[in-house]
């Protein structure tokens, strides 16, 4: 009895065994993909096919003028020296008025007749400039009084253009520097020079002013618009500029993919100066080496394959 | 006992009734069962999404993630609480304990949403359920087609928004029609930075004039002589004239118009996912979500039944064009066991037929498999379990064991009529017969039984993908078992012929080649019994073997189902832009129609509309649609063409690529994080040290022998370009903080002012600056800001922007951020490879304060699983072997049964070998389900041997004459098992996959266990007889 007890222990022992076993193997996920060894070589080959066929676009390094340009808002205004105010000399009663709101005057053009309320004569009110009467007060029969009537006459071939200096930029912005004013999207920026820049910062904006002197001679520019100044702050010539579409980051780093017969590579440059096109390399690339152009983020992803591959994250 | 019985034959006409009713409530549950590809494999699991216009992680972490969170916390039966803040999305996933009612689930979620908005700062979003379905409940997919090529993405979403989903969703069953891809209409008020200085004027002043300028009211009614007139106020913009006519100022009478200020388009709103198709352009497309618990198949087919309406209705040349269908899957799984159980039926009727002998008795024995098949569908809705590939596979598996009772119970009764002097009644004798044979059937039944329960203590995915399996086996054979007592003799009394037993004269083939058998049997169990050392060499071989070839078995979870869409998964650079995610997935669905087989391609890329499933941008999913494969140029395999598909794509720069299956894809998904062997979860505050601390552990898991695969989740990589107010700056100017961000929220990312409403559609005004003036680090420096006194400053005046790298998403489970590092084990145990990292962890890594490991994955499963059934297995192998104990009062009759499960498990062994098979979850129920079958046939031999001996003839001879009266019986049983599965082992299509291990080692383990029981059962007898004494 005792070994049939026993042997019954035994077996009940073994098939519970066998049976955890049966089981376990239905929990146990077994990985059958194999990870395929990614070679970790920095160099990778891609066939110009396949450049063509993602969009990657190459160059060969090269030096250019880079242009670096500072944007500020401005707002055109009439030359003071080119505004004139004809008052009435005497006060008096309006006989006739010449000129109207918009009306081109040449100097001494008559503008009004008014009749003095002292003599009781007629004098004649005449432009002093040459230019566009902007405003006037003078209606017939109507008293001119000093100094509420005026005609306001401007000459405009020539306007200002008041360009705002924020602090930060107020080191850099020079006598003579060229400007370019962007009125809107559509329209061929007008070059100029800056003439002025105030010495002190205006108490409210806490900016200076920079003016820019224009031609107007058709009229185009209208005081009161506002517009954009691009002030060229650096115009300087640099051995080795390339496309900012062709730098990448890696690893925080700039990095640029230059191309030769082994392959695609990863080079880590340094940038020195920049404008929202292009980027000067001070080292890392030389002269009239071919480089990716456009498309780089597609071999920077190829080279960072590894680290994202890491399992279909939803 | 008796007195059952006698009550069954005394009831006959009764038990017929219920029968018959049983089968019609069958029929009516099988037109109404729920039928679906797989199992509901998704615990129940409600999702919380707040949708954050343009947030970053960290702040949609704080702001939105972690209020939701702490509401949720708390709530009764909540197993888990895990969420993920992306940009601009906040996703809360929580899980509820298995077998939680989702309403009542989501009752309670909604309850505490409710606290949840209250927290979330104003303007942030408010947080909302997701649809009532389970990742499986993505049962269509459609694109629109538009043949006239006349209109544009915005016009396609339109459509698709406002005249296709409103349709779709009536559909019953259809909870979430999910818009993906194309752009949603907005008008956009595009305001130029130049005018409002020109005007001074703020953005938020533009906002509000078009928030005030925007809407209808209503002014009840006046009365005009005996009538009435409603009365309402017409102000509601319906255009772009009506909406550029808004006055914004009006200086000395000049009126200035919004269009002054802005220019007036219609536009896409930002979006975060697309959708393209074939390489040629991007589509418009639709994800339909079916609801929870419903019948896939039924909804695909009313969705197809709208179809054609649909596309009546749509404006010419466009169109409605299905890509994927679950319902493809469903049918054709459905139909394979369908196949195999029709296949399986009618083997199992030839050989009843071939060994009875007799039509009447075998069709009292076959009608037990449409009652128990039937009694079964009955159970299954009452139990909630839908028809599926694994229930419908547990039915196919039981076939074969559903005559079993009854073979042995009509067996009995007929020989008995056949042999009995004809002085009882009829019913006397089949009453003797039922009560002869009654305790082995019963307890051969419940052993069975019994060794399917620890399936169902399997836990996770597995767990309840095979749980409906188990399920359905235990009801049939409970069914069949029904049959065998209740019906099985009262249909015995109606067909069986009368007394006295005619038949006995004529000779038929059947009764030929039984008795050819038997006397080819006879020598050779003579043989074994007196030589039954024999027998015992013949055991140890067939074990030796057993051992030799059971450990060169490989493995695997479950062989993979082919559900005839291929899925190319793709995945980009985390930074990536979702116009180059587009253009490189364009460039991959062209190389992929390179491939002639393939008729169609059609790319997700990031996420449509909410709800549906949460992928990131640089992530897509390419459908891939085959040509019928007929017009295949080469006789190519799917695995063939999946091979082409790897070649043609492994060049791709700057995409990883990996080939899976719809549903594959979504049951994948969900055991992500547990899927390596080790995922050691490092719960800590700060990214950054969280990343750091991470890698440390990568490292020296990585020095560990046995380790493969180290994985640190990546959980930074997304550039940011942070706008950090200069509190100094804005102090000598007197903004605040707010001032300036309004105008970084409102110029850069666009607010929205209202709505335009055209009839019934709806669309959003979004106020902006053009993309000249915000498209770029510079420009966006260059944005203006006017302070309180007059001053106006550029944004770099006031903040410092700089670019950082970001975190791409973060995840967190129970109110803790966490990171994963996973980890395979190879060539080692794991269980000592987790006690190895534990100590070298411990050594190695000094965790900062509040930073903590939690070790899962796959190795918890296991430990977990193997806890369970440590206990559960020996209870019922000692709930087995009572039985077996009850049955023959004996401990060594009840051994000698057991001695049958090693023979039948070599037998599987060996057939999983021959066929080039590996062990996996099915193989091994098939092991599981040999157990009882193995152990059947032995109860019925020896309870015959038992008997003859009781009555008095001797040992050897009781082994040799009662095995050779038993050949039959044991013969049938084990055949009718057999070639129930046949079919299964030989069946191509969709879902045979799955079931193909566990008929082969089933039947294997017949053959085996069937030979062995005829010869070592007789043969051992004598030395386990308890008669000697």
């Amino acid at each position: 009895m005792n070994k049939t007890i026993i042997s019954t222990a035994i077996i009940t022992a073994l098939l519970t065994f066998f049976f955890t076993r049966m089981y376990y193997v239905s929990v146990e996920i077994i990985h059958t993909e194999n990870h395929e060894e990614s070679n970790h070589e920095s160099e990778q080959n891609f066939s110009q096919e396949l450049l063509d066929e993602f969009g990657i676009v190459v160059e060969t390094a090269s030096g250019g003028i880079l242009e670096r340009t500072i944007e500020l808002p401005g707002e055109i205004q009439i030359d003071p020296d080119r505004l004139a105010h004809i008052t009435p000399r005497f006060d008096g009663v309006v006989q006739k008025v010449f000129k109207q709101i918009g009306d081109t005057v040449k100097k001494d053009d008559l503008l009004a007749v008014i009749e003095s309320n002292e003599s009781l004569t007629t004098y004649e009110l005449r432009s002093s400039i040459d230019g566009i009467v902007l405003d006037m007060h003078f209606t017939k029969g109507e008293t001119a009084q000093r100094p509420d009537h005026f005609f306001a006459v401007a000459d405009l071939s020539e306007v200002w253009v008041n360009l705002s200096v924020y602090q930060k930029y107020l080191s850099q912005i020079k006598m003579g520097q060229t400007v370019n004013m962007i009125f809107s999207s559509d329209d061929q920026p007008e070059k100029g020079q800056i003439s002025y820049i105030s010495p002190t910062l205006d108490e409210q904006t806490r900016t200076a002013m920079a003016r820019v002197i224009l031609k107007n001679n058709e009229l185009k520019f209208r005081p009161g618009q506002f517009i954009t100044g691009q002030v060229i702050v650096d115009n300087t010539y640099c051995d080795l500029i390339v496309p900012k579409t062709a730098l990448e980051t890696v690893n925080d780093k700039p990095v640029i993919f230059t191309v030769d017969e082994h392959g695609i590579e990863p080079k880590i440059v340094t940038i020195g100066k920049k404008n929202h096109k292009s980027v000067e390399i001070v080292s890392g690339l030389t002269l009239g080496q071919t480089f990716v152009q456009k498309g780089g983020f597609v071999l920077k992803a190829e080279f960072a394959k590894e680290s994202f591959g890491g399992g279909h994250n939803h | 006992m008796k007195k059952l019985i006698q009550f069954v034959l005394e009831n006959r006409f009764l038990m017929v009734l219920i029968g018959v009713i049983i089968i019609g409530t069958g029929y009516y549950s099988y037109k109404n069962l729920p039928l679906d590809a797989l199992p509901e494999i998704t615990p129940p699991v409600v999702r919380v999404y707040t949708i954050t216009e343009g947030l970053a992680p960290e702040e949609v972490e704080q702001l939105v993630t972690y209020p939701v969170e702490v509401a949720m916390a708390g709530l009764p039966n909540i197993a888990e609480l895990r969420s993920i803040s992306t940009f601009g999305l906040s996703i809360v996933n929580v899980f509820f304990d298995d077998g939680t009612d989702i309403y009542f689930a989501r009752q309670l979620v909604n309850e505490r949403l409710q606290e949840a908005s209250r927290q979330i700062p104003e303007g942030y979003g408010t947080p909302e359920m997701g649809p009532i379905a389970t990742v499986l409940g993505l049962v269509m997919f459609y694109y629109l087609e538009d043949e006239s090529e006349t209109y544009s993405l915005e016009e396609l979403r339109t459509i698709q928004d406002w005249m296709i989903k409103p349709i779709l969703r009536t559909i019953p069953g259809v909870t979430e029609v999910i818009s993906v891809g194309g752009y949603e209409k907005q008008f956009q008020v595009i305001v130029q930075p130049d005018a409002l200085l020109r005007y001074e004027i703020s953005l938020n002043e533009i906002i509000e004039k078009i928030q005030t300028n925007n809407s209808n009211v209503g002014a009840q009614y006046i009365i005009k002589n005996a009538e009435e007139f409603t009365v309402r106020s017409i102000g509601l913009v319906n255009s772009m004239d009506d909406l550029g006519k808004i006055v914004i100022k009006s200086v000395d009478g000049t009126p200035v118009f919004l269009n002054d200020l802005a220019e007036i388009g219609i536009g896409g709103e930002i979006r975060r996912g697309l959708q393209t198709r074939n390489g040629e352009k991007e589509v418009v497309a639709g994800q339909i979500v079916k609801l929870f618990g419903t019948n896939s198949s039924v909804i695909i087919e009313r969705v197809e039944e709208k179809l054609t309406e649909i596309n009546d209705m749509l404006p010419d040349g466009v169109k409605m064009v299905p890509y994927y269908e679950q319902k493809t899957l469903v049918n054709a799984s459905l139909s394979t066991v369908t196949n195999a159980l029709i296949q399986g039926i009618m083997l199992v009727i030839l050989v009843l037929i071939l060994f009875l002998s007799d039509i009447r008795s075998s069709l009292v024995v076959a009608f037990s498999i449409p009652f128990s098949l039937l009694f079964s569908l009955v159970g299954m809705s009452y139990f909630g379990i839908s028809a599926n590939l694994m229930s419908l596979s547990g039915l196919a598996i039981a076939i074969g064991l559903l005559v079993d009772d009854s073979i042995v119970i009509v067996e009995n009764i007929s020989r008995i009529l056949r042999e009995k002097d004809p002085l009882k009644s009829k019913i006397q004798i089949i009453i003797d017969a039922c009560v002869e044979i009654f305790q082995p059937v019963v307890f051969s039944t419940l052993i069975i039984i019994l060794v399917f329960i620890p399936l169902l203590t399997i836990q996770g995915v597995e767990g309840r993908t095979f749980e409906p399996l188990a399920y359905t086996v235990i009801l049939a054979l409970i069914s069949s078992l029904f049959y065998a007592i209740f019906i099985g003799p009262a249909l015995s009394h109606f067909l069986l012929p009368n007394l006295p037993f005619e038949e006995k004269n004529k000779i038929s083939f059947g009764q030929k080649f039984q008795d050819y058998l038997i006397k080819l049997y006879k020598p050779i169990v003579s043989y074994f019994v007196s030589f039954p050392r024999v027998s015992v060499i013949i055991t140890l071989v067939f074990l030796f073997i057993g051992a030799i070839i059971f450990p060169r078995l490989g493995s695997e979870f479950t062989p993979e189902m082919n559900e005839g869409t291929t899925i190319v998964t793709v995945q980009m650079a985390p930074s990536i832009s979702l116009e180059e995610s587009k253009r490189l997935a364009m460039l991959v669905e062209k190389r992929l129609m390179n491939i002639p087989e393939i008729e169609e391609v059609v790319t997700v890329m990031g996420t449509g509309e909410v709800g549906g499933e949460y992928m990131p941008i640089n992530m897509g999913d390419i459908y891939i649609n085959y040509k019928p494969k007929t017009q295949w140029n080469i006789p190519l395999s799917k695995d063939g063409i999946e091979d082409k598909i790897r070649e043609k794509l492994a060049s791709v720069p700057g995409v990883v690529i990996s080939l899976t299956q719809p549903i594959k894809m979504l049951t994948d998904e969900l055991i992500e994080g547990v899927r390596g062997d080790l995922a050691i979860k490092l719960f800590g505050n700060d990214l950054e040290k969280l990343k750091a601390q991470g890698d440390n552990i990568a490292r020296v898991l990585g020095n560990i022998s046995g380790a493969a695969d180290v994985q640190v989740e990546q959980t930074v990589g997304s550039p940011q370009l942070v706008i950090q107010i200069d509190r100094q700056a804005i102090a000598r100017y007197g903004i605040n903080v707010s001032d300036v961000q309004e105008v970084v929220r409102s110029a850069i990312g666009g607010v929205t002012a209202g709505q335009v409403f055209e009839g019934i559609q709806r669309f959003n005004i979004l106020v902006r600056f053009p993309e000249k003036y915000r498209g770029s680090k510079e420009a966006i420096e260059n944005i203006l800001i006017t302070s309180s006194m007059g001053a106006v400053l550029p944004l770099s005046e006031l903040a410092h922007i700089r670019e950082v790298v970001g975190p791409r998403q973060i995840s967190r489970k129970n109110n803790q951020r966490f990171i994963t590092i996973q980890c395979n084990v190879s060539n080692r145990d794991i269980g000592s490879f987790v006690e190895e990292a534990r100590e070298n962890l411990k050594n190695e890594i000094k965790l900062p304060a509040g930073y903590f490991t939690e070790w899962g994955g796959q190795y918890k499963l296991q430990q977990e699983a193997n806890k369970k059934l440590i206990v559960i297995v020996p209870i019922i192998l000692i709930i087995i072997l009572s039985l077996l104990f009850l049955n023959f009062h004996s401990l060594k009759n009840s051994l000698l049964i057991i001695l049958n499960i090693p023979l039948a498990l070599v037998g599987g062994v060996v057939a999983l070998w021959l066929t080039n098979q590996n062990l996996s979850v099915p193989s091994s129920i098939g092991f599981i389900a040999l157990f009882g079958i193995a152990l059947e046939n032995g109860m019925v031999l020896l309870t015959y041997l038992n008997q003859l001996v009781k009555e008095g003839v001797s040992v050897e001879e009781a082994s040799i004459s009662g095995a050779k009266m038993r050949l039959r019986p044991v013969l049938m049983t084990a055949l009718t098992t057999a070639l129930g599965l046949l079919p299964l082992l030989f069946a191509t299509g969709t879902g045979s996959e799955v079931q193909r291990p566990l008929a082969t080692v089933v039947v294997g383990g017949l053959v085996t266990s069937t030979i062995l029981t005829l010869l070592v059962i007789p043969a051992l007898y004598k030395w386990f007889s308890d008669e000697l004494k």
